[in-house]
């Protein structure tokens, strides 16, 4: 997301103050009510948070609650942007901040500077984690699937005595015509090899669709020759 | 920081406005403001039956000074009550003080907007009361091609960042963004009016500040002959005072919005222009809509003193929150969700006397709205209509 997008965007956010019910609650509600968010305030911590929180203002103190571990564990992956409200430096309270893996914090006294900083800050750091972690999660997905992919190549490079080319080529045209994916038709043919292997009883069995590490894969090139 | 005053001694109250430096022109006129309520508040017998004195500094028009000022006037004078200022460099040194302090500032100039403190009331315009007015005005009349000269500081670039975004949302263009120093010569705006001579502008956007404004308007005309009316300087600053240091012939077609022009033809500016003239003198620096708010803001300030009935910073603010006052401008409101004012808009262009003469307004007053970051130009509840309501205009 560009940067000028989350400032410019920043009105369109539903903000939440978790938080105590007093004049540091009452200073920051209305900050963020001056800024434009459409802001609501809970308090005892809830058991769940309403859906389509955007941000999340959360007291901190010495110790972390456990129902606001449990009350972020039940969001996960949809875990909103969270600021810490946090009134001490000490130690315990930072442990708590860093435990709590918030974006930023606002130190109390609430004062109504710094506040559009640090949802800023917070957002932008929130906006890059989940784009990173989109990304990291796209090339997991690549690498497991290239993991695959070579397994099949190398069976098929035993059983039909073809050059890896050809057995990339073999692969590609079984998966378009099946409209599916390369990754899928060497899932199978692993799948097909290790039901073979198994009822033959002469070749080991590869793991039922698991995926091993490369060192495993190459393996039956030792045995069939 | 209650100021237990005994009775029968007067009210004293804090007052920093420039009388010297690159701002004083304009200052002085909010200076004349502040003063000129606080003479008719006394003359009716001032507040409780106690007059208001004011205690003046003048801060040179650097920013440190006002900072250094507002303390002493704090401390030393034990005032806790505050006005003044015009450019944000100089409120960002006294706002420090006046939280500190716990007094209550009175802020009477239009800015960029994104402050709040429970300390300040402020009374001049946030650019959503004045730039898509300025800007929807300027490209129905002359076109959507501009170009940004300003004075290099905060509220010029806040100021051009908006307006470029609602020019965009014309789909208009910037062809242009200049920023010169505020001490900057005759020669540095002469390199800016050719280049835009080169560039061929349909308008400018000025936020030229203080003595650079009589510099640029000078040059402009100089060098842009009777072509700077067909291509005129919009600016949300250009004032009274500025136009007559100009001289007519300099400020001839350009145009400024603004909440309160002296040519306003309305009873409350009328008495409002005839005190002024009647106390100042006819040579008085004129009339500026910074100076109408100052002299609005005083009076707010008196009104809610009387109802108190003390200085006390927490009962004065609570006080002013949602307080309405009948201005020059027109009915105004404090808004209690921001501190800022509920305020008029006009846009009026310089006649070849040198005088405003309002073309639009508003209907009612805007709500302030300090923190929106892109006004949106088809804003509804900011449409112009004819300044004389019989010939209406769409």
């Amino acid at each position: 997301m560009l940067s000028s997008q989350i400032l410019n965007g920043i009105r369109s956010l539903r903000a939440m103050v978790v938080h105590p019910p007093d004049s540091d609650a009452r200073e920051l509600v209305n900050q963020l009510r001056r800024i434009g968010c459409r802001t609501e305030t809970l308090w005892p911590v809830p058991d769940v948070l309403p859906p389509h929180v955007d941000l999340l203002f959360l007291e901190i103190t010495e110790t972390v609650p456990d129902v606001v571990v449990r009350m972020l564990e039940e969001v996960g992956e949809l875990r909103p942007t969270l600021i810490g409200l946090a009134g001490y430096e000490s130690p315990s309270v930072l442990q708590s901040v860093l435990d709590l893996k918030v974006e930023a914090v606002i130190t109390k006294p609430m004062r109504p500077y710094g506040v559009l900083t640090s949802m800023l800050m917070a957002r932008r750091i929130w906006e890059e984690r989940r784009s990173l972690d989109k990304k990291i999660a796209k090339l997991h997905d690549k690498v497991r699937n290239s993991q695959t992919v070579s397994r099949a190549k190398f069976i098929l490079m035993n059983i039909h005595r073809i050059s890896e080319e050809e057995a990339y080529r073999r692969i590609r045209s079984q998966a378009m015509a099946k409209r599916t994916t390369t990754a899928e038709i060497a899932q199978a043919i692993i799948n097909a090899d290790g039901i073979l292997g198994n009822i033959g009883g002469s070749q080991p069995p590869h793991g039922e669709g698991r995926v091993d590490d490369l060192e495993k894969v190459q393996r039956p090139t030792l045995y069939v020759k | 920081m209650s100021k237990t005053q005994k009775s029968g001694q007067p009210w004293r109250v804090g007052v920093l406005y420039s009388q010297t430096g690159v701002t004083a022109v304009i200052e002085r006129s909010q200076l004349n403001g502040t003063l000129l309520a606080i003479s008719e508040i006394n003359a009716r017998g001032g507040v409780a039956g106690r007059e208001i004195v004011p205690v003046i500094y003048d801060p040179q028009s650097q920013p440190k000074l006002y900072g250094r000022l507002a303390e002493r006037l704090l401390v030393e004078d034990r005032v806790n009550v505050l006005f003044g200022c015009y450019m944000s460099s100089s409120r960002k040194e006294v706002l420090p003080v006046v939280e500190r302090r716990n007094g209550l500032f009175f802020y009477s100039t239009l800015y960029e907007g994104f402050e709040y403190s429970a300390n300040v009331i402020y009374g001049g315009a946030a650019p959503n009361q004045n730039s898509v007015p300025l800007a929807s005005y300027l490209m129905e009349t002359y076109g959507n091609r501009f170009y940004f000269v300003g004075s290099d500081y905060i509220y010029p670039r806040e100021s051009n960042r908006v307006m470029r975004h609602i020019v965009r949302q014309g789909r208009g263009e910037v062809v242009e963004e200049r920023y010169l120093p505020l001490d900057a010569d005759d020669e540095a705006f002469e390199r800016v009016v050719s280049d835009i001579r080169r560039k061929s502008p349909d308008v400018i956007f000025s936020t030229v500040v203080g003595d650079g404004t009589v510099k640029f308007y000078r040059a402009y005309r100089r060098m842009m002959g009777e072509d700077s009316i067909r291509v005129p300087i919009g600016s949300l600053t250009t004032n009274e005072a500025e136009a007559a240091r100009m001289g007519a012939e300099a400020a001839e077609g350009h145009i400024t919005a603004a909440p309160y022009f002296e040519t306003l033809e309305t009873p409350p500016s009328c008495a409002f222009r005839d005190h002024y003239y009647a106390h100042f003198g006819e040579d008085a620096s004129p009339v500026t809509s910074c100076c109408e708010a100052a002299y609005f803001q005083t009076h707010m300030f008196a009104e809610a003193l009387a109802r108190v009935g003390g200085m006390d910073t927490e009962l004065l603010r609570d006080d002013l929150l949602n307080a309405e006052f009948n201005a020059p401008q027109g009915l105004v409101k404090v808004d209690p969700d921001n501190h800022h004012t509920y305020l008029h808009t006009r846009i009026a262009t310089l006649d070849s006397n040198g005088r405003f003469r309002i073309e639009r307004e508003v209907p009612q007053a805007i709500k302030p709205d300090p923190y929106l970051v892109y006004p949106a130009l088809n804003d509804w509840t900011i449409r112009l209509r004819g300044a004389n309501p019989i010939r209406s205009i769409g």
